[in-house]
């Protein structure tokens, strides 16, 4: 294809299609570049090919049937998804967690976040040639794997968190388990670092390659790491603290230009935060209720379901008709490993969702990709591809 | 894009529950000294405006442009169906739109646009927000709400060979539609070219084979 | 390839100490057939978070001769499809399927890809086996990495049992000509 340049030029172009079944688009992504040599001019990016409707599926179900549905948006991170679900449904019911609910659930969300960003700093260090990170990384995230399973029974699918409160408590030696992790996984973060940090080919290929302006972020709506990267300092955990997230010490990482190192980085130094934060929690564990003894939302323990009518009746509605939200729509958000995940509910007063909407953090990161990788190289491009670390569950839905 | 003056790299006052609907009546009751609209009913734990459609692009563009509110980002365009929605009256379909501000921690506010079946028009606010080109290309392949002024209103979660609009209420679950060929794009490409400041001399030749071709070609 | 030393012609003895070996052309072709199976990773949704686990070091795909991961289906010989299909994926698929050369053989891995999984939906296809043919299905949502594995060590004394010879045969029927003379 011939085009004629801003200057009056003559280019002659040439259509590229990639993905979306490509090693480099992590899942199913398409994108459609004009490229004059190896330079990107223009850029359409299609999604939709992981599209399998999420939001249909849950107006058929009970509200405690949409969570593991939630599992499967983000499922690098999954129990971030499920608090961020139960968040949205306890604060349509306007209930308070408990305090050992709230500090479990600032430990698991943390916990996830540190194995998010793991796999995708791993993913794309491991685009850009470097293996070892990725066989370096890893190792920490199968003891991440085992301590998940022995906590909730599943791997990757968690399905942990219930409205008011959690599937269960933890286990014995959970604290041990979480300790050693953690003591692990810095020693591989500072393991990469040392291998990344003065890697001329590494600084070569991120460094001032898909760089954005914090104003066209803003307005492409970006949230979470992808934004701090661009020097914006905003964090729904500082800014509208949930969980007494305002009583835990850390810092938000921001970076200064905005490109692919710098995404990189603020996820590597925001899984060292996550570590310090997850060691605070769990000095703050303390023996208590894991569920609120609200009977709209929680079952009665066995022993009274099992003796008192009333108890029966109501484990029997709880199971049968769901959790009954009061009429209304609202909107509810929290910080998960992408940016601000949230969920807009529409309810009708009965135990069935009329409307859940997600906001998924990676569709506006996304949106923008032209953006970034026009005027590139084509390889640059798959490096930023990684660097804003698109999910196509939680991007399709 | 407009900044106002904004310091994005200082961090912000953390913003209680208190605040956030403080925040929201105090640009509720600011829109309302200004536009004609109703307080939304159903968000009953915040307080959200029904504007008018013809005044939404107005009233965005104020919120997004006032240096004491500052809605700089929109966070979401949502499409409800109250089809058979116990107790509904009105339009059958609302558009919802999500804002926050970067200026200020508190601030999160909420707009609805009731949309009638009859007349599935809401204007596009892809000028103000980039983001706006996406959602609500996903509002119109969801719920078939055209947005007008929209520069590129196809489909955006379903092939482009599907027919209907999944998430209205009365489109059956489980209605399958198969997708012959994959769309080549191409139009989008040459848009965004011309968009870059390049202008076409030929147009791009469609070199996509049918997909019968390739099942023979690979046939030994 | 012990039986067919053990029932050849000659002596046991006597074949140890004979610089070669004889056995059925099957076994020799299908013994490198299903040691070095090439995967090509169809990787849509949540089983391919797995599959990096199963490539990593703990679980080490490669030991069962799957060493090599192949971007491109001309070069591949298994392709394992993780996650959920779509209508919108699907000739994409039918696609990938049909570039790959024979010999080929198809996994698929977890609930979606096998029968669409819990999203019975408008936009998912409900089971691969819609559109191509599929060799072992795998359970679980997410399976397990040990998983991955029995169905690769299945698929190997599947591979075990084909006949090349009779493969060939039938190619040639089908194209209506008959065995060269």
């Amino acid at each position: 294809m011939r085009v004629l340049d801003r200057t009056g030029e003559k280019l002659d172009l040439l259509t590229v299609n990639i993905g979306p079944s490509h090693p480099a688009t992590h899942g199913s992504l398409r994108i459609i570049c004009g490229l004059e040599g190896e330079t990107i001019k223009a850029a359409v990016a299609e999604i939709g090919y992981l599209h399998r409707g999420f939001e249909k599926m849950v107006e058929r179900g009970t509200y405690q049937q949409v969570m593991p549905y939630t599992d499967r948006l983000n499922y690098c991170s999954a129990i971030l998804n499920n608090i961020a679900f139960s968040k949205a449904v306890e604060s349509m019911f306007e209930i308070q967690i408990t305090e050992r609910c709230k500090v479990l659930r600032v430990l698991m969300s943390e916990f996830t976040r540190i194995v998010d960003h793991l796999i995708c700093v791993a993913a794309a260090l491991a685009d850009l040639g470097a293996q070892t990170a990725y066989f370096y990384y890893f190792v920490p995230r199968e003891d991440a794997m085992i301590i998940l399973e022995k906590l909730t029974g599943a791997r990757l699918t968690n399905s942990f968190s219930r409205i008011g409160g959690l599937y269960r408590d933890t286990y014995e030696g959970f604290e041990t388990d979480v300790l050693d992790f953690l003591k692990k996984t810095e020693e591989s973060l500072s393991d990469v670092f040392k291998l990344v940090d003065r890697n001329r080919i590494f600084l070569d290929r991120t460094q001032g390659i898909g760089c954005i302006t914090p104003e066209l972020a803003i307005s492409y709506g970006w949230t979470g790491p992808c934004l701090r990267a661009t020097g914006v300092d905003r964090d729904l955990r500082k800014d509208q603290p949930y969980f007494d997230y305002q009583t835990y010490d850390f810092d938000t990482i921001v970076g200064t230009r905005g490109d692919t190192y710098d995404r990189l980085m603020v996820r590597l130094f925001e899984a060292k935060e996550s570590i310090s934060i997850v060691r605070q929690a769990i000095k703050r564990l303390k023996p208590g209720p894991i569920n609120v003894s609200d009977p709209r939302v929680s079952q009665p323990q066995h022993e009274f379901a099992y003796h008192d009518m009333e108890a029966l009746i109501n484990r029997f509605k709880l199971v049968y008709e769901g959790v009954r939200v009061p009429q209304g729509e609202h909107y509810d958000a929290l910080e998960a490993a992408n940016g601000e995940l949230g969920f807009f509910i529409t309810s009708d007063g009965t135990g069935n969702p009329w409307r859940i909407k997600v906001r998924p953090p990676c569709l506006t990161q996304f949106a923008a990709f032209h953006n970034l990788v026009e005027g590139g190289m084509v390889s640059d491009a798959i490096a930023c591809l990684s660097s804003i670390n698109i999910i196509a569950g939680e991007l399709d839905r | 894009m407009k900044t106002l003056g904004t310091d994005y790299t200082k961090a912000l006052v953390p913003a209680t529950a208190a605040d956030i609907s403080c925040a929201q009546q105090s640009t509720f009751d600011w829109l309302a000294s200004r536009f004609p609209l109703d307080q939304d009913p159903l968000a009953k734990l915040s307080t959200s405006a029904i504007v008018r459609r013809e005044d939404l692009h107005e009233v965005v563009q104020a919120l997004r442009d006032t240096p004491e509110f500052a809605y700089d980002m929109l966070i979401d365009i949502i499409g409800i169906d109250y089809l058979n929605y116990p107790g509904h009256q009105g339009p059958r379909f609302a558009v919802t739109y999500l804002f926050k501000s970067m200026r200020f921690a508190a601030h999160r506010f909420q707009l609805k646009v009731l949309v009638d079946e009859e007349d599935l028009v809401v204007p596009s606010l892809h000028d103000l927000f980039h983001i706006a080109n996406w959602a609500e290309r996903e509002v119109w392949d969801l719920f078939g709400i055209r947005f007008e002024g929209h520069p590129n209103m196809k489909r955006l979660l379903n092939h482009f060979e599907f027919v209907g609009h999944p998430l209205r209420k009365d489109y059956p679950a489980q209605k399958r539609q198969w997708l012959s060929t994959n769309d080549p794009l191409l139009d989008q490409l040459e848009a965004r070219l011309r968009e870059n400041g390049m202008e076409l001399i030929d147009p791009i030749p469609l070199n996509t084979p049918a997909v019968e071709d390739v099942i023979k070609g690979s046939r030994r | 390839m012990s039986a067919e030393i053990e029932n050849s012609p000659v002596p046991q003895q006597e074949a140890a100490t004979l610089p070669f070996l004889t056995t059925s052309l099957d076994a020799v072709i299908n013994w490198g057939r299903s040691n070095s199976l090439w995967p090509f990773p169809f990787a849509t949704a949540c089983c391919a978070i797995e599959f990096m686990s199963l490539m990593s070091a703990r679980y080490d795909f490669a030991r069962f001769g799957t060493e090599f991961m192949r971007f491109t289906p001309r070069q591949s010989d298994l392709l394992m499809i993780m996650g959920t299909v779509t209508y919108k994926q699907a000739p994409i698929l039918r696609r990938i399927y049909e570039q790959m050369s024979a010999p080929r053989w198809v996994i698929a891995v977890g609930a979606c890809a096998s029968s669409g999984g819990f999203y019975d939906s408008y936009c998912t296809v409900p089971g691969i086996d819609h559109i191509i043919p599929v060799d072992v299905f795998i359970a679980g949502c997410p399976p397990r990495p040990e998983a991955y594995i029995e169905a690769a060590v299945q698929l190997q004394e599947k591979i075990k049992d084909e006949s090349f010879l009779t493969e060939r045969l039938a190619r040639l029927r089908d194209r209506g000509e008959d065995l060269p003379s």
